[in-house]
């Protein structure tokens, strides 16, 4: 489903992604971990171009990101889930979910708008439909987000960080959605700090550090026996 | 010099119509600022290096130089170029409109410009990541969110554009200034009668003033960030 051969990202100088090699067969559920600044969200970014890579390749489902009329193709196939939600605050849960795939993939109105709210009953959010993000917790802010990814019909998921910005007590609603999304075989990529969740959820668990994969494995594995010295440190640190 | 208000009083049902006519011709100019504001705005922060040059080039250029000028400007070098012989009747108000509009237009590029700026870079990644073209992304992510923002510095650009309009005097254009001129001459009464004139347009800017105050409530109530 996902190929990255040799992906290099550098902002001048500064070089974040040192080498990628890696492999997402659908449905896999892949959790992505490291310390802060180790390239993990750059590399989640390159997935769907909003990071242009330096160099290496990608390839999803099949087709390589390379030029401008694929990306937005590939885009509709792969759905993001953001630190920081970026629900669009002119308008209200229901138009944020029926946006893109009216104007992106012609949906029309009706149809749109079933799907939509068949989505925000799915993230537990159907009696907030007509509200307007402000209104809404970050929670529910970040389910809304969800559902908007989903609306478009992806083929992968992207979450990156989606639970930091929240607060404690709603991180749980925002975990349960996403290993709803798990279950039914959505392939997923998630950057995230929550342990729990790539035990429970996650075919494996990719570690990186210093922009390159540290360490990858199931996450069991990977939690009970970290084999590279940095994992263990990492592990250690947070577990 | 003996002041006498009658002059003034007498004139006001001429000044009602002149105050109109200033009215127009400042929604006139700011209609067309609107349109080149935007397209400039958005030529302004293109990817496209002529496009970034030619709308720096415009801005600068009616941002740099005296709205005096460019009203004269306008109004001999639109006869030569569209290759008039006589001018048309009421000539005067079209290179007017015209001339106040293309200078707006630089001014209104410039608070466009800072409006979509302003909006979060994760609003364009959140509009890109679900498929939308660059300019789907901004007609229907960004550019309504930049609106709301603009419309304080928007309704200042209007009420400068207002009493700018009184540099059309210049091209015997009969709005409220040339009009209170016309009759302060004739009547020897200057004083009461600038006065009433700077009255007059003092209650157009204090209105426009409110209405924006009004409109951005109404419009900013479901955007708190």
């Amino acid at each position: 489903m996902i190929y990255v051969k040799n992906l290099h990202k550098s902002y001048g100088k500064l070089e974040v992604l040192k080498g990628i090699d890696c492999h997402i067969k659908e449905k896999e559920v892949v959790v992505v971990i490291g310390p802060s600044g180790s390239g993990k969200s750059t590399f989640l970014r390159c997935l769907n171009k909003l990071e242009e890579p330096t160099s290496g390749e990608i390839i999803i489902d099949g087709i390589p990101l390379n030029s401008e009329i694929n990306v937005n193709a590939i885009r509709r196939e792969v759905g993001m889930v953001f630190q920081r939600f970026n629900l669009f605050p002119h308008m209200t849960a229901i138009q944020n979910v029926v946006l893109a795939p009216e104007i992106v993939r012609k949906t029309n109105k009706a149809e749109a708008e079933k799907v939509g709210l068949e989505l925000l009953a799915k993230v537990g959010l159907s009696d907030k439909a007509g509200e307007y993000p402000d209104r809404l917790s970050g929670g529910q802010q970040q389910r809304v987000a969800i559902a908007r990814a989903l609306a478009m019909k992806p083929k992968i998921m992207l979450f990156d960080e989606t639970t930091s910005a929240l607060d404690p007590e709603m991180v749980g609603e925002v975990l349960a959605v996403m290993k709803d999304l798990a279950r039914e075989g959505m392939t997923m990529v998630a950057v995230t700090h929550e342990m729990g969740f790539a035990r429970e959820v996650g075919d494996r668990v990719i570690f990186m550090d210093e922009g390159i994969i540290m360490e990858e494995g199931v996450p069991s594995e990977v939690f009970a026996n970290p084999k590279n010295p940095r994992t263990q440190a990492f592990l250690s640190k947070i577990l | 010099m003996d002041m006498n208000w009658k002059a003034a009083l007498d004139s006001i049902p001429i000044l009602n119509k002149a105050a109109l006519l200033t009215l127009e011709l400042t929604a006139g100019a700011v209609a067309i600022g609107v349109v080149i504001g935007l397209i400039m705005a958005l030529a302004r922060l293109s990817r496209t290096k002529i496009a970034r040059a030619a709308a720096i080039g415009y801005i600068d250029f009616f941002r740099g130089t005296p709205l005096l000028v460019q009203i004269f400007l306008v109004y001999f070098l639109v006869p030569r170029i569209l290759h008039w012989e006589t001018l048309p009747d009421d000539y005067q108000y079209f290179a007017g409109v015209l001339a106040m509009g293309l200078n707006s237009g630089a001014y209104i590029a410039e608070i466009f410009r800072a409006g979509i700026q302003s909006i979060d870079r994760g609003q364009t990644e959140a509009a890109r990541s679900l498929g939308m073209t660059q300019s789907q992304a901004m007609r229907y992510v960004i550019l309504p969110q930049a609106f709301k923002r603009v419309i304080p510095p928007l309704g200042n650009e209007f009420i400068a554009l207002l009493k700018d309009s009184s540099l059309l005097s210049i091209i015997a254009i009969q709005e409220l200034f040339y009009s209170g001129k016309i009759i302060a001459g004739r009547t020897f009464q200057p004083i009461p009668m600038y006065i009433t004139v700077a009255l007059y347009y003092l209650l157009m800017t204090q209105l426009i003033s409110r209405w924006v105050t009004y409109m951005e409530r109404r419009l900013g109530k479901n955007d708190l960030r």
